[in-house]
């Protein structure tokens, strides 16, 4: 292939490099997370954050702040891509954004190192899979925003949205199924 | 600006994880060595080392058969139950992980230890021969049973090397017991004088009992599989502080107690299937006990 034809298609080609290597490594972080989850024998017991009756409440109410965390995630971020967003909206995108990915770590710790890859029911398998796909999805999406320069635009908006949409079911999975059978208490 | 933050971000969830997984790790290590160390004993060990007390709990591959095996040494014992009616003891030996019983009807079972499982064969049980896998249950087990004259039902908690019982005729006497398992030996204490010490042999537990009310009577647990167990409650009645215990038996015969005060009734009914139970017109939850609880205030 010579230079000319190189320089032919220059604005295809600029995307493509970044954009698989981002996603790439999203789809990787997901496989390792749930290969992991599912290799490793089951503690069923893991450190616990303390302060409440059990470690699935302390779970399940560090996920519903990440959630909520997460709404003001989406909406921000709708905005933040548009003319004319005040100055301190990305500021509170990041922040929040940030703030939501670290209360899920100590979740997803305890959720791979002592219950592991679950499938013996519905609720649990989507939970997984879920949980594989958020953090993969949040890789590729960190990956992308490093290099935001070279990406196409829908980019930002489809991982943001596969990252919120993957956390509220996450949620939904476990914390809203818990407080709904065992009802809401700290 | 923006292009070094996202890649701090993802940094520093990366830190955080491992710093959880690696305080894990730590913190999981103990119970785990612990666990695992009877759940290979090899032709090499010394027949005469202090027995090797290993559970392991499972369940058949069409899910119909639970399998219960001991290991104590070189020594094994397995209960397959198929619901009412239809259960089976065996009895055999171990040899480099490899587990063979047999029952005296003709129905065998092999298994071979795999960390901390077991996978294997029965064969001749109820005409049907099926895989089944087991894992090890050493860390949490319950035993029940009664003293040699019904007077008092036991069910004995335990988790790693500690125990937690309870006690009950259902009517005047009952005790909470707090103690330890070490080897194949039991030993509990709780107020007023109130004792356990048992040897475990298979998938059983001989010993003595000693209530409150200053009696002993022998005693035989054997290793029960769920919903049996010890299930308490603390909860105000009518403004009394009120502490309802309950031993469970296989089978779902519940023997309890509630004490408030210097005042002593026969405990509810337990729905062991959520744990409410009714009193007073009012629904409460009782909560199962772990051989590591706390049940006798030091």
């Amino acid at each position: 292939m010579t230079t000319e034809q190189m320089a032919a298609y220059p604005a295809r080609d600029q995307y493509a490099k970044p954009l698989v290597v981002a996603l790439l490594s999203g789809c990787a972080v997901a496989v390792v997370l749930g290969a992991y989850a599912k290799l490793h024998h089951p503690s069923r017991y893991a450190l616990d954050v303390g302060g409440f009756s059990s470690p699935l409440y302390a779970k399940a109410w560090l996920t519903t702040a990440a959630a909520v965390f997460a709404v003001v995630q989406l909406v921000t971020g709708t905005r933040i891509v548009r003319r004319g967003a005040p100055a301190w909206m990305p500021v509170v995108h990041r922040w929040s954004g940030r703030i939501a990915i670290l209360l899920t770590v100590p979740v997803i710790i305890h959720c791979i190192y002592a219950l592991g890859f679950g499938s013996y029911s519905a609720r649990v398998l989507a939970h997984s899979v879920l949980g594989c796909l958020f953090y993969g999805a949040f890789v590729a999406k960190m990956l992308s925003l490093a290099q935001r320069d070279k990406m196409p635009r829908w980019v930002l908006p489809v991982l943001g949205g596969v990252v919120f949409v993957s956390l509220i079911a996450l949620w939904a999975t476990s914390a809203l199924w818990l407080f709904t059978t065992k009802g809401v208490h700290s | 600006m923006s292009r070094r933050g996202p890649l701090i971000t993802l940094g520093s969830v990366l830190v955080l994880a491992m710093i959880f997984l690696l305080a894990n790790t730590q913190v999981a290590e103990p119970g785990k060595a612990a666990a695992s160390v009877p759940a290979t004993p090899t032709a090499t060990a010394t027949p005469t080392a202090t027995p090797l007390h290993a559970l392991y709990a499972g369940r058949s591959s069409g899910d119909q058969v639970t399998v219960a095996i001991a290991i104590n040494g070189r020594k094994a014992a397995a209960d397959l139950n198929a619901g009412q009616a239809s259960q089976v003891s065996m009895q055999g030996s171990v040899n480099g992980g490899k587990v063979t019983l047999t029952s005296q009807d003709g129905t065998g079972l092999v298994g071979s230890v795999s960390g901390q499982d077991m996978f294997g064969t029965v064969t001749g049980f109820l005409g049907q021969n099926f895989p089944f896998s087991a894992e090890q249950a050493a860390v949490e087990a319950v035993y029940t049973g009664r003293s040699s004259g019904n007077q008092l039902t036991l069910a004995v908690e335990t988790d790693g090397d500690k125990a937690a019982a309870y006690l009950c005729n259902g009517r005047t006497v009952e005790a909470w017991l707090q103690g330890s398992v070490n080897g194949n030996q039991v030993s509990l204490t709780g107020n007023k004088g109130a004792s356990l010490t048992g040897s475990l042999s298979g998938l059983d537990m001989f010993g003595t009992v000693t209530a409150n009310a200053g009696l002993s009577f022998p005693f035989s647990a054997e290793l029960s599989p769920r919903p049996a167990g010890v299930y308490q409650a603390r909860i105000a009645v009518n403004g009394l502080a009120t502490r309802i215990g309950w031993a469970v038996l296989p089978d779902g015969t519940q023997v309890g107690m509630a004490v408030a005060g210097a005042t002593r009734y026969p405990a509810p009914p337990l729905d062991l299937a959520n744990g409410s139970f009714t009193l007073g017109g009012a629904s409460f939850k009782a909560t199962p006990v772990a051989g590591n609880d706390t049940v006798v205030s030091p």
